[in-house]
């Protein structure tokens, strides 16, 4: 009995102690990722905020708090509402037209056939291309005086010097260079239908276009809505080509949020204006994917 | 009969492959003009009519002037060594996260969960001027570690991870622990061999997006030596008052190892999409 006793004492201890070492252990696994995510994720966030209320000086330094004023400064500013103005174009032309690009391509290539290979490959090459390379290609390639297109199509367009076209231009850029990934996501979402669906449908009489809207597309509901917010956000955020190509010009008809974030927070060291232009983006961001998932709870089909 | 709708069949079939053809070629027409104008001498490309065609391949002046004029390899150097800390950073934090999700039940795991996935609401992209102030309040502009650390969470690659490893039996682990084998170990010895696949893609797609990145690397670098590839190539127009030729010799020289790299993990990179798509 007494034995047991002394024995059992200095185990339970034991025991005790290396429960606690267990139950810190999972947090000790998780503390990078937590720190980095509260360092360079929410702590930006929260100070983005604070700044968009406050007087900031040149060195980031919050020197009072000033409520909406900025935010009044910002709407007045002339080059904010083009800004605006320009990123919404960009998204509402760029989220639709990418959507019936890829989609058609990935229609185009869902059969497999001979030489599927070689296009397939084509269709997804301009993946390999970073932004600035393309931007750079582009930039290039439509120059009204030595690039190819405008010869070949006997037009005369200065995409990227005329303030009418120039946001065209930028648009062209943007859906060649999201085509590919989205081909890819629509080619394995259309090729997961099921064959003997499809050929069911066509034994009763269905066409392609009934094929198309009632097979088809409500069963890949799920991606179509991955896609749409994606690309929300990607042009919504939209600055890279803007910056190598256009600089916001030609009189600020290329300007988008971003952009002017950019060049306000990281030019003019104007950092609550810069907050403030982050704040907005982000809030219209959030806004269209809100909506956006909204409208899924309505039509989005997912297989149980 | 059959025979007639035999032949519509593969007639359509015909016409499909053409027409898809057609757009494969539009698509990589860009590629193609690149990488032809470079081998163009400056009066050639400027000539008018514009042609395709360079005269003759064996004109490689362009090439050469952009290896030896611009610092390319330098920084083609740079964006590797980025990119692969970067890369390396991300999967690895990831890891640790996701094996602490997978294996323990502790306090607040569904909170830090939604903690680490919520940063996939917050556009980086908006948080780039005070991530700007933090960086460089730590010293570490024109560095290496400054133009990768603020994208070391990976929250998609830590959630593949976690599905991953929750296919692991668990009694697998108990056996190990019985052994005396610790955490890391077996983390490092059983778990990371055993998602290889899913491992491969998920680095190969961090240093995808590392070896892209634009914006971030421009801000927070000066000097010339320290530019990466992308920020450099973006540069060459306000440098060499606009040699098309050159740039293009340049764009072409940077885009062949992203091309070699393409070919051979395509696999791995249209698994990565796929994946990615599914945490949506």
């Amino acid at each position: 009995m007494d034995t047991i006793g002394r024995g059992a004492e200095p185990l339970s201890h034991n025991r005790k102690k290396t429960s606690f070492v267990k139950a810190c252990k999972p947090y000790l696994f998780l503390l990078p990722i937590i720190a980095f995510a509260v360092v360079f994720v929410y702590y930006p966030f929260i100070r983005t905020f604070l700044y968009s209320f406050s007087l900031v000086n040149a060195k980031g330094d919050i020197m009072g708090f000033v409520g909406f004023e900025n935010f009044g400064q910002l709407f007045q500013n002339q080059v904010f509402g083009m800004a605006i103005k320009n990123t919404l174009f960009l998204t509402a032309m760029f989220v639709p037209l990418n959507l019936f690009f890829s989609l058609s391509c990935a229609l185009l290539a869902n059969k497999k056939r001979p030489l599927s290979g070689i296009y397939e490959t084509m269709f997804t090459m301009p993946m390999a291309v970073s932004m600035p390379a393309a931007a750079m290609i582009f930039k290039i390639l439509l120059n009204p005086t030595v690039g190819i297109v405008n010869h070949y199509l006997g037009i005369n367009i200065g995409w990227y010097t005329d303030k009418k076209f120039a946001i065209y231009g930028i648009l062209l850029l943007c859906l060649w260079m999201g085509l590919a990934f989205d081909f890819l996501l629509f080619l394995s979402a259309v090729r997961a239908v099921p064959e003997q669906l499809m050929e069911s449908a066509t034994i009763d009489g269905a066409g392609f276009f009934a094929r198309l809207f009632r097979i088809q597309v409500p069963l890949i509901t799920p991606t179509i809505l991955y896609v749409v917010c994606t690309n929300i956000v990607l042009s919504m955020m939209t600055a890279g080509p803007v910056m190598i190509i256009t600089e916001g010009g030609p009189s600020r008809s290329t300007t988008t949020l971003i952009y002017m974030m950019f060049t306000s927070g990281y030019q003019s060291s104007n950092y609550s204006q810069a907050a403030c232009i982050s704040v907005v983006t982000f809030l219209l961001t959030f806004g269209m994917i809100a909506l956006a998932m909204f409208f899924e709870r309505k039509g989005v089909y997912y297989e149980q | 009969m059959m025979k007639a709708e035999k032949a519509a069949r593969s007639s359509l079939t015909a016409i499909t492959v053409i027409v898809a053809l057609l757009i494969g070629l539009i698509l990589i027409f860009p590629i193609i003009y690149c990488f032809l104008s470079a081998f163009k001498s400056r009066a050639e490309f400027a000539a008018y009519p514009p042609s395709l065609w360079p005269s003759s391949f064996t004109y490689l002046d362009n090439f050469a002037t952009a290896l030896q004029k611009t610092p390319i390899l330098r920084f083609m150097v740079n964006s590797l060594i980025v990119s692969a800390v970067g890369s390396f950073g991300r999967i690895l934090l990831a890891a640790l996260a996701a094996y602490a999700f997978a294996y323990y039940d502790f306090k607040g795991k569904r909170f830090f969960f939604m903690l680490i996935l919520g940063t996939m609401m917050l556009p980086a992209d908006t948080l780039i001027i005070t991530n700007y102030l933090t960086v460089a309040r730590m010293n570490l502009l024109d560095n290496y570690l400054g133009m990768c650390i603020t994208s070391m969470v990976g929250a998609s690659q830590m959630f593949m991870l976690r599905q991953n490893f929750k296919t692991i039996p668990k009694s697998l682990r108990e056996a190990a622990m019985l052994d005396g084998c610790g955490d890391f170990r077996f983390l490092a010895k059983v778990v990371l061999p055993i998602s290889r696949p899913v491992l491969l893609t998920l680095i190969v797609q961090s240093f995808v997006s590392f070896w892209n990145a634009y914006l971030w690397p421009l801000l927070v670098t000066n000097k010339e030596k320290m530019r990466t590839v992308q920020v450099g190539i973006a540069m060459l127009t306000t440098t060499s008052d606009t040699n098309y030729t050159l740039v293009m010799a340049a764009v072409s020289i940077i885009l062949i190892p992203s091309f070699i790299l393409f070919i051979i993990l395509r696999r791995n990179i249209v698994k990565g999409i796929a994946a990615g798509a599914l945490v949506g």
